[in-house]
């Protein structure tokens, strides 16, 4: 341990490395470098090609595609003078190009060719006006959105880690509630959302309901299996170093099922933003799905992909948070996804 | 308080009463006798190894003494009184380290204390025994990180952080190699001749019962029952090699019917 100790785990990866050559080398910096050719490659064809008929753009798309330059730029400048980086972006490069080469070809199939029609295909340069112009409306769906998930959420997963935890840990609580788990679990919870609509005294409520029930579904489930599965051995330590009742629960069963639990909470939050949405499409005046489903009747496509595009950036930013969470909670397991 | 760091001359008796185990299988009504009618009386500062072939009960023996289980017949006396559930000064250190993964090697340590409520005024003790087994440099990491030996060696002073008037070690020498093996019964030995206590360990190895303890117990099995009690009057450190030693196996070689 201790002779290796000064050098890097990178140190170590680049001196066993095979040596590359210098086509290679220069290779990779070509590659590297490959983002921004596109970038100015699309930005180019935005500008110059004449627009189809009677399409018209604006300056918006041209900033967002400058700014996209801009920083896969910054990313290259920065891999020149730091090795982490550059192997990174060498290692995402290739996709980064074909996401300026796919807006490249969606924008040539509509705004320059109108191969692909106009009200269902608009540009992207329509949609990022739609979202500006509608801003204020969409920023506050995004706060109804995430208001109601996250009510939804907190309850479904606090009342599941409560009845996960007993299920797992006594029998007789299993006794009576494991059944039910049984038999209700395999119905998504979205199947309830008509009953409920017309039940709860309001829509929010019972929006919340239906989240709820969803996360608090699978929260049980992985929180029961997790403590279930506690390895004997660890009880009977803990036992003989004194660990007593409750002890055993905080201090053995729940760490040990952490890993459960966490999953359990990360399904629960995709089972919840389904619920979300199709609550939002069904019923609830407010929120994404709602707007969705709203600009939809009013054939306003461009700000219904506004609202999509910004729900896959909530969501993604949502699951990326609970990652996140996860990872630091997991530190001490050998292997985290 | 057991021992209290040497200063209170403690003399511990741990007493076994015509103890007996059964157990029934889970899948019929027959019924396996583990051990019966044991008699067994340990004093203070006596290292007791118990030897015999597999299933003939020696875990039982532990995992009764530690209070996992009870027994089904006769009695356990420690100090006189009857044993009753586990206690951490009935420690035991099992064949697997059983550490816990969410913790890292310092936690895993001061456990027992956060349990018992000591760790504030032990948590010196914590280091101590960290740098005593030469693991200071891993106090930080988490048990995937450590080799086997590192493991049960934080298992051992893990448990032997509440001195415990009994240790019983299940053998927690087995899955090492041969070299770190002997190190750590060097290890265990002068833990031991530091707190003179009881201990009892099971082991498959006729060497390291010999080479450590002061009585070895050989047990036959089915039922699990002792055959012989055999005192080793030998000074330490032993010499493996000694005429004496090799004797000892003989012996405890012919018990066991080699």
């Amino acid at each position: 341990m201790e002779g290796v100790k000064k050098l890097t785990r990178d140190d170590i990866l680049e001196l066993e490395a095979k040596p590359k050559s210098k086509v290679e080398k220069a290779l990779d910096y070509v590659i590297a470098f490959l983002p921004t050719l596109f970038g100015i490659a699309h930005l180019l064809e935005y500008l110059l090609i004449p627009n189809h008929g009677m399409n018209k753009h604006t300056k918006i798309y041209t900033y967002f595609i400058g700014i996209l330059i801009a920083v896969v730029f910054t990313f290259f400048i920065v891999g020149l003078f730091n090795k982490k980086v550059f192997a990174k972006l060498r290692y995402k490069a290739p996709f980064y190009s074909f996401v300026f080469f796919l807006l490249m070809a969606y924008d040539y199939l509509t705004l320059k060719t109108g191969i692909l029609m106009l009200p269902y295909f608009p540009w992207v340069d329509r949609i990022l006006n739609a979202a500006w112009s509608d801003r204020a409306y969409l920023l506050d769906c995004v706060k109804n959105s995430l208001i109601l998930l996250f009510t939804g959420y907190f309850i479904g997963a606090t009342t599941g880690l409560i009845t996960g935890i007993l299920c797992g840990y006594s029998k007789k609580v299993s006794y009576w509630v494991s059944p039910f788990m049984k038999l209700l679990g395999p119905i998504p919870s979205t199947t309830w959302i008509p009953v409920v609509m017309v039940i709860a005294s309001s829509l929010f409520k019972g929006a919340v309901f239906i989240i709820a029930l969803g996360v608090w579904f699978s929260v049980t489930l992985a929180t029961m299996t997790g403590i279930r599965n506690v390895n004997k051995d660890y009880f009977d330590a803990a036992k003989t170093l004194g660990a007593k009742g409750t002890q055993l629960v905080t201090r053995i069963a729940l760490p040990f099922a952490l890993p459960n639990m966490l999953q359990g909470l990360i399904q629960g939050m995709s089972s919840a933003c389904t619920a979300l949405l199709v609550a939002e499409m069904l019923g609830v005046e407010s929120g994404l799905g709602w707007y969705i489903t709203w600009q939809k009747s009013w054939a306003e496509f461009a700000k219904m992909y506004a609202a999509i595009i910004i729900i896959c950036i909530t969501f993604i930013t949502v699951n990326w948070l609970l990652t996140k969470i996860k990872r630091a909670l997991l530190k001490w397991q050998e292997e985290v996804d | 308080m057991a021992g209290g760091g040497g200063l209170v001359a403690s003399n511990c008796t741990l007493q076994l009463k015509g103890v007996s185990k059964s157990f029934t299988r889970t899948d019929s009504q027959e019924i396996t006798t583990a051990i019966d009618n044991i008699n067994l009386d340990v004093k203070d500062g006596e290292f007791i190894s118990i030897v015999g072939p597999s299933g003939c009960g020696k875990s039982t023996i532990l995992r009764l003494i530690a209070g996992l289980i009870p027994p089904t017949e006769g009695s356990i006396l420690l100090n006189g009184k009857p044993i009753n559930g586990t206690s951490p000064n009935r420690g035991l250190v099992f064949q697997e380290p059983t550490l816990f993964p969410w913790l890292t090697v310092e936690d895993n340590v001061a456990f027992s204390l956060k349990i018992l409520g000591k760790y504030k005024e032990k948590k010196k003790e914590v280091d101590r025994l960290i740098e005593l087994v030469g693991l200071s440099e891993f106090r930080n990491s988490y048990p995937h990180q450590l080799s086997g030996g590192m493991a049960q060696r934080v298992a051992l002073i893990r448990t032997m952080i509440n001195e415990p008037e009994v240790f019983l070690l299940d053998e927690p020498l087995g899955a090492l190699d041969a070299f770190t093996r002997m190190n750590m019964q060097d290890e265990i030995l002068s833990m031991w001749r530091a707190n003179k206590h009881i201990v009892i360990m099971v082991t498959h190895d006729i060497d390291e019962a010999i080479y450590m303890s002061s009585r070895v117990v050989i047990m036959a099995p089915r039922p699990g029952r002792i055959k012989k009690d055999l005192i080793i009057d030998l000074p330490y450190p032993r010499n493996r090699m000694s005429d004496e030693f090799i004797d000892y196996r003989k012996e405890i070689m012919e018990n066991l019917n080699f």
